[in-house]
C-alpha cells in the first residue's frame, strides 16, 4: 500500500488517503469465521446439552437450530458490517447509550442481551433449562469483561483480525477535482441508483400483486359456489345457515352481522365520541397523557382475549348477575354479549380517528367562538363538531367495517359453531358471516371434499370484501369530499 | 360551578368572569359529566378486560406457570401447555420480519421517494389504503389459496410457513403506511443538503433519509409484529392445529409440519368446555397479553432511544 503513494507527486499525496478500508472479501471472510463460531458454538452447546440434559427430549434438537439459523440469518444480512451483527447492534444500541467504555454492569447488560436472546431465550422457552440459559450468559459476561477491546472474543476474531489482514490491498485516492468534469456522475453511482429504483419499485407494486391475488383466489372459488347453487333468493331463504347439509340461508347471516354490528356501534359510538371530544376539547395535557395511552392499550388487546372475556365476564357477570335480568335467559352465548365485546374493540378506532379529526379542526374557530361568549360546550357542539363532522363520520363508517370484519370475538362468544338456525333475537346465539367462515375454516381439511361447503366460504369471503371495501371507499370519499379547507 | 366560571376546563381565560353572570352552566355540567361518563366507561372496560384475565387465568398460572408455558396441548387439563403457541408465534414473528419488513419499508421508499404522481403511484396507495381496511378473516382465505393449496410443495400445506407467509401480507399494508409516514417527516432540509452536494437519489435516502427516518419505521415494523401475533382468524382459516403431538422432529418439519399459535391456543382453549377449561384461555390470554404489551413497550423505548442518540 506504501508503493502507491511514494510514487506520486508531493501535492498529490496530500490527497491521497489510505484508510484501512474492508473489501468485499475481507467482509465476507469475516461474516463467514462468524457464522461458522456460531455454528461450533450451536454444536458445542449441544453436545453440552446432551451431557447435561439427557437425551433429546421432544423440542429439543431443534432448538439450537433455530439460533443457529437466526444468527446465521442475521449474520448473513448483515455481512457489509465487518464485525458481527450481534455485536455492532448491540454495542450501537444498547451499551452507547448507557455511556460505554469502562462500566462493567453496561457490559454485563450488553452480554445478557445478547445471549439472553440469541442463545439463552430458545433453550428458555423451548426448553425450561433455565440452568444452562443462565450459565451461557454469565460465562460470555466475563469473557466479554475481560477481553481487550470488551468485545466477544468470536467477534475480535471474525471481525476485527481477519477483516483487516485482508483490507490491506485496498488504498482509496481521494479524487482531486481539477476539470468540471469531475463532477459528473460515475456511471457505476448512476447504474446504483437506477437498480435501486427497480429494486424499489418491484417491492412497490406487490401491494397490487396481494389485492389482485385477494380478488383472483377469492372470486374465482365465490363463482363456483354460485354457479353451483343455481342462485336464487329462494335457495338462500333457508332454515338456517347449515353449509354442510347444503342448507345456505344468507339472511341468518345478515341479522347476525347486522346484530352484531349494530350493538357495537351502540357501545363504541357515544363511548368512541365522548372520548374523542373530551380529549380534544377539555383534557389537560396531564389528564390527556394518562386517558390516551390507556384507549391505546385496547387497541392492542387481541381479539381472541375479547372472545374470551365475552364468555368469561360479559355475559355471567354483567348480562346475568346471579340469575336473568328484565325475566330474559341469557346464554354464555350470545349476539348480545359478543356485539358488547365488539363494540369494546371498536371503541379506540372511533375515539382516535375522530380526535384526530376535531384536532384538526383550527384553534382560531375555537378561539371566535369564546371571544364571543360561548361556552365550552356550545363551542364543542356548535362550532367544533359541525367542523369536524366529515372526519368523525368517516371514523363510524371504518369502525362498522370493523365491527363487520371482527372474527375471532363473534366465533367464540356468539355460540352456533358450525351452523345455526335462522334467529331474530339477538339474546340467544347466532351466527355472522366472519363466524361461518372461521367455523367452515376451521375444518378446512374435512370441507375440501363435501359439495360446495367449501366454496360457500369464499362466497362468504367474497361478500364480506365487497361490503367492508365499499363501507372503506365511502368513507375516503367523505372525508375528501366534504373535508373544509382552512 | 365556580371553576368554569373564572377559566374553562382547557385553560383558556374565558371572558365567562367578567360577565357578571350568575345563571349555572347546567348544559356545560351535564355534558361534562356525560364526557365523563364516557371516559370512565372506556378505562372501565380497559381495567376489567385485563382484571378480568388476570385474576381467571391466576389459578392455572399460579399453581404451575413453567409446565404451562412449556408443556405441549393435551387432553389433560393438568399437562396442558402452550410451548407449541410459543414456538408458532416465534416462527410466525421471524416470518413476518424477513417477509413483511423489506417489502413493506422498500414500497414506502419508492412511493416516498422515487414515484413520479401518475396513474399508477395512485393504483399502488390506492390498493394500500383497501388492504389496509380489509377484514383479517380475508386474509386467511387468501392464504387458503395461495399458500396451503397452490404452493403445497414448498409450504407443506397447512404449516407455520403458510401462516407466517399469510400474517405478512396482512400487515404489509401497516408496514408501508407507517414507514410512508416515518420517511414523509423528515426535513427536506436533509435531503436537499445531500442533493446540493451531488448525490444521487439512492445515495440520498441511504445515507440522509433513512438513517432520519429509522425510529419512525422501527416503531412501525415492531408494532406490525405485535398485531400479527394477536392475529387468529387468518390462522384458523389457513388450517392451524387445534391439537397435535410431534415426536422428534426433523429440520424441516419445524417449518412444514401442524403448527400453532398464542392466540389459537386462547381460542381452543375458549371453545373447550367452561368447567375445566376456562382456566386455560384466561391464561393463555395472559400470556398472549404479555407477548403484545412487551412488543409494544419494546418499541416505545426503541423509539425513545433511538431519538435521543440521533440528537433529535
Amino acid at each position: 500500500m506504501t508503493a502507491t503513494t511514494s510514487s506520486r507527486p508531493a501535492a498529490a499525496r496530500a490527497a491521497t488517503w489510505t484508510p484501512v478500508l474492508p473489501t468485499v472479501i475481507s467482509r465476507g471472510a469475516a461474516a463467514l469465521v462468524e457464522v461458522l463460531l456460531y455454528l461450533v458454538l450451536t454444536i458445542g452447546v449441544a453436545i453440552v446439552e446432551y451431557y447435561v440434559a439427557g437425551p433429546f427430549t421432544d423440542f429439543g434438537p431443534s432448538n439450537w437450530w433455530i439460533g443457529f439459523v437466526i444468527m446465521a440469518a442475521w449474520t448473513g444480512w448483515h455481512w457489509a458490517g465487518a464485525q458481527g451483527p450481534v455485536g455492532s447492534y448491540v454495542d450501537h444500541y444498547i451499551a452507547d447509550l448507557d455511556g460505554m467504555p469502562a462500566c462493567f454492569s453496561c457490559i454485563a447488560v450488553r452480554q445478557l442481551t445478547r445471549f439472553g436472546v440469541l442463545f439463552g431465550l430458545p433453550f428458555l422457552i423451548l426448553d425450561s433449562n433455565v440452568v444452562l440459559a443462565v450459565a451461557l450468559a454469565v460465562v460470555s459476561g466475563a469473557m466479554i469483561a475481560f477481553t481487550p477491546d470488551r468485545r466477544a472474543p468470536w467477534d475480535l476474531i471474525a471481525g476485527t483480525v481477519i477483516s483487516q489482514s485482508l483490507a490491506g490491498e485496498t488504498t482509496r485516492t481521494l479524487p482531486i477535482l481539477t476539470k468540471p468534469s469531475d463532477l459528473q456522475l460515475s456511471n457505476q453511482r448512476v447504474a446504483e441508483n437506477k437498480r435501486a429504483r427497480r429494486v424499489l419499485q418491484s417491492a412497490g407494486v406487490s401491494s397490487i400483486v396481494v389485492s389482485g391475488l385477494i380478488v383472483w383466489s377469492i372470486f374465482s372459488e365465490a363463482w363456483e359456489f354460485v354457479a353451483a347453487s343455481d342462485f336464487s333468493w329462494g335457495l338462500l331463504r333457508d332454515i338456517g345457515w347449515f353449509p354442510r347439509r347444503d342448507k345456505f340461508d344468507l339472511s341468518t347471516l345478515f341479522v347476525g352481522t347486522l346484530w352484531i354490528t349494530g350493538i357495537a356501534m351502540l357501545v363504541a359510538g357515544p363511548v368512541g365520541l365522548g372520548v374523542a371530544i373530551y380529549l380534544s376539547e377539555y383534557a389537560k395535557p396531564k389528564v390527556r397523557s394518562i386517558v390516551k395511552p390507556a384507549i391505546e392499550t385496547l387497541a392492542s388487546i387481541p381479539s381472541v382475549v375479547l372472545g374470551f372475556f365475552a364468555i368469561s365476564f360479559i355475559s355471567p357477570s354483567v348480562l346475568k348477575p346471579g340469575g336473568s335480568v328484565f325475566g330474559i335467559d341469557f346464554g354464555i352465548f350470545s349476539l348480545l354479549s359478543a356485539g358488547i365485546a365488539v363494540g369494546i374493540l371498536t371503541v379506540p378506532i372511533v375515539a382516535s380517528i375522530s380526535e384526530d379529526a376535531m384536532r384538526a379542526v383550527p384553534q382560531e374557530l375555537r378561539e371566535a367562538s369564546y371571544g364571543l361568549g360561548a361556552r365550552p360546550v356550545t363551542t364543542s357542539l356548535r362550532v367544533v363538531f359541525p367542523a369536524a363532522l366529515s372526519g368523525i363520520s368517516a371514523a363510524f363508517i371504518v369502525g362498522i367495517s370493523r365491527a363487520i370484519g371482527e372474527t375471532m370475538v363473534v366465533f367464540i362468544a356468539a355460540g352456533g359453531s358450525g351452523g345455526a338456525i335462522f334467529e331474530a333475537d339477538p339474546t340467544k346465539p347466532g351466527q355472522t358471516i366472519t363466524a361461518a367462515m372461521a367455523s367452515l375454516g376451521a375444518g378446512t381439511d374435512s370441507v375440501a371434499g363435501s359439495g360446495i361447503a367449501f366454496q360457500s366460504l369464499y362466497f362468504l369471503g367474497a361478500l364480506l370484501f365487497i361490503i367492508t371495501l365499499v363501507l372503506n371507499v365511502a368513507s375516503d370519499a367523505i372525508v375528501r369530499r366534504f373535508r373544509q379547507v382552512y | 360551578m365556580s371553576n368554569t366560571a373564572k377559566t374553562s376546563a382547557t385553560g383558556r381565560p374565558s371572558l365567562g368572569s367578567l360577565q357578571k353572570r350568575r345563571t349555572a352552566d347546567v348544559k356545560g355540567q351535564v355534558f361534562l359529566g356525560l364526557l365523563l361518563l364516557a371516559v370512565g366507561l372506556a378505562v372501565a372496560m380497559v381495567l376489567a378486560v385485563l382484571f378480568s384475565v388476570i385474576v381467571d387465568g391466576l389459578d392455572v398460572l399460579g399453581s404451575r406457570l413453567w409446565s404451562f408455558l412449556s408443556n405441549p396441548s393435551s387432553s389433560d387439563p393438568e399437562k396442558a401447555g402452550v410451548v407449541q403457541g410459543i414456538r408458532g408465534s416465534l416462527l410466525i414473528a421471524a416470518i413476518v420480519s424477513v417477509v413483511a419488513f423489506p417489502i413493506g419499508i422498500g414500497a414506502a421508499i419508492y412511493l416516498e421517494e422515487y414515484a413520479e404522481d401518475n396513474t399508477f403511484t395512485r393504483l399502488i396507495e390506492v390498493a394500500v389504503r383497501n388492504l389496509a381496511g380489509v377484514p383479517s378473516i380475508v386474509y386467511g382465505l387468501l392464504g387458503l389459496a395461495v399458500f396451503v393449496q397452490s404452493l403445497r410443495g414448498i409450504t407443506g400445506g397447512s404449516s407455520v410457513i403458510s401462516g407466517g407467509l399469510t400474517l405478512s401480507l396482512l400487515v404489509l399494508p401497516i408496514v408501508i403506511i407507517t414507514a410512508s409516514e416515518a420517511i414523509r417527516a423528515v426535513p427536506s432540509s436533509l435531503s436537499d443538503g445531500a442533493y446540493g452536494l451531488g448525490a444521487t437519489q439512492w445515495e440520498v435516502i441511504r445515507t440522509q433519509i433513512l438513517p432520519a427516518a429509522l425510529p419512525g419505521i422501527l416503531t412501525g415494523a415492531v408494532l406490525s409484529i405485535a398485531r400479527a401475533l394477536g392475529e387468529a382468524a387468518p390462522l384458523l382459516v389457513v388450517g392451524a392445529a387445534a391439537f397435535y403431538t410431534t415426536g422428534f422432529q426433523g429440520f424441516l418439519d419445524q417449518f412444514q409440519g401442524a403448527f400453532t399459535a398464542l392466540p389459537m391456543n386462547v381460542a381452543n382453549f375458549a371453545k373447550l368446555p367452561a368447567d375445566n377449561w376456562a382456566g386455560h384461555a384466561a391464561a393463555a390470554s395472559v400470556v398472549v397479553l404479555v407477548v403484545v404489551f412487551f412488543i409494544n413497550l419494546v418499541a416505545i423505548i426503541a423509539r425513545a432511544r433511538i431519538t435521543k442518540k440521533l440528537g433529535r
